[in-house]
């Protein structure tokens, strides 16, 4: 009782060191607090009790962490990047399901060899009058080859007038 | 200073820093504003946080001046006075504040801002008297004056209301 006192007295006088304040913090905690010493107890009732009081609003930061923001744009560029490589791969690798067709004498043909046939056949025939129409053009170079010492008898006129006017001079 | 390193250095101290807050302020309220504007702050300045040797005490000191900024503030919009003394509650008051517990409360909130923060770092929080110089800007021996006047005020209050209760009992 006497110690306990005294140490009340240490505490308000400002003098108690932590390990002093903690045994008058236990000393009235417990159910056996003197009848005289009663008064103070709700005090350090009160110390105990702020201390259990808690911050109810979270804290948090707003602002994100730099590297954070540096992972993710490089985690979305590459994200990006493999998404877009695999989307290309799997439009050339998938069958083209496409709807080609030709149209033959008004009719819808889908049949690719038969239209292939078809048009072989016709270019053939093409190529024919092509060449049916060519003829006369061959005639034409035939001609102009045949036409070619007549082109030679000019050059030998112009000789001749050039001696005669030589020998005239004479 | 890493993210998980800021979570668990400062944003473990948050009820801590919300107590002195609150002592501080006077208001739940503000006192959470007040940490979080704190922590912001923190955030900005992490990568000089890595030189502070004692993160707590470093926080507490920073949780006092901002709120003490904060009271500045206040002061001059409202011109208000900043600090009021206890004024012992009339025996209408006196029958409404039953509990003892609240009573004592409500006299260290009266207490002078350097008082009430000494005592509370003290008493609720169980720091020594050199942290709290530090976090004060004061000596280890103006803390101890500080200290044992706050602890004389809230005793002479105590007894004060203690002798009141006995003369009503006794009339």
């Amino acid at each position: 009782m006497e110690m306990m006192n005294e140490l009340l007295e240490k505490y308000f006088r400002g003098e108690t060191t932590l390990q002093d304040e903690k045994e008058l913090k236990q000393y009235f905690s417990t159910g056996n607090v003197s009848s005289e010493h009663e008064i103070y107890r709700a005090l350090f009732d009160v110390f105990r009790q702020e201390l259990s009081e808690t911050n109810v609003r979270p804290v948090s930061v707003a602002l994100p962490d730099q590297k954070r923001i540096k992972r993710t744009w490089i985690q979305t560029f590459a994200f990006t990047g493999i998404a877009a490589t695999l989307i290309l791969l799997l439009w050339i690798q998938l069958p083209q399901y496409s709807d080609n067709y030709a149209v033959i004498g008004g009719t819808r043909i889908n049949n690719a060899e038969y239209v292939q046939r078809y048009t072989e056949k016709k270019l053939t025939r093409v190529n024919h009058m092509l060449a049916r129409s060519m003829k006369p053009m061959q005639s034409f170079s035939k001609v102009r080859k045949n036409m070619q010492p007549l082109q030679n008898l000019s050059d030998v006129r112009t000789k001749m007038d050039e001696i005669q006017n030589k020998l005239q001079f004479k | 200073m890493e993210s998980t390193q800021f979570n668990t250095q400062i944003l473990n101290h948050s009820d801590k820093l919300f107590r002195l807050a609150k002592s501080i302020l006077r208001n739940a309220d503000t006192a959470q504003d007040a940490v979080q504007e704190l922590i912001m702050k923190l955030w900005e300045k992490r990568k000089q946080l890595d030189v502070v040797e004692n993160m707590q005490a470093f926080m507490m000191r920073s949780m006092r001046n901002l709120c003490l900024d904060t009271i500045r503030q206040q002061h001059d919009e409202d011109e208000l006075p900043v600090e009021f003394e206890y004024v012992e509650p009339n025996p209408y008051q006196q029958t409404e504040q039953k509990d003892l517990a609240l009573r004592i409360h409500m006299m260290i909130d009266n207490l002078p801002e350097l008082q009430r923060t000494v005592i509370r770092m003290r008493d609720v929080e169980g720091m020594e008297l050199s942290e709290i110089a530090y976090i004060t800007s004061l000596t280890e021996n103006a803390v101890s004056v500080n200290l044992s006047r706050a602890r004389q005020k809230i005793r002479d209050q105590i007894i004060n209301e203690q002798k009141k209760v006995e003369e009503t009992v006794w009339k």
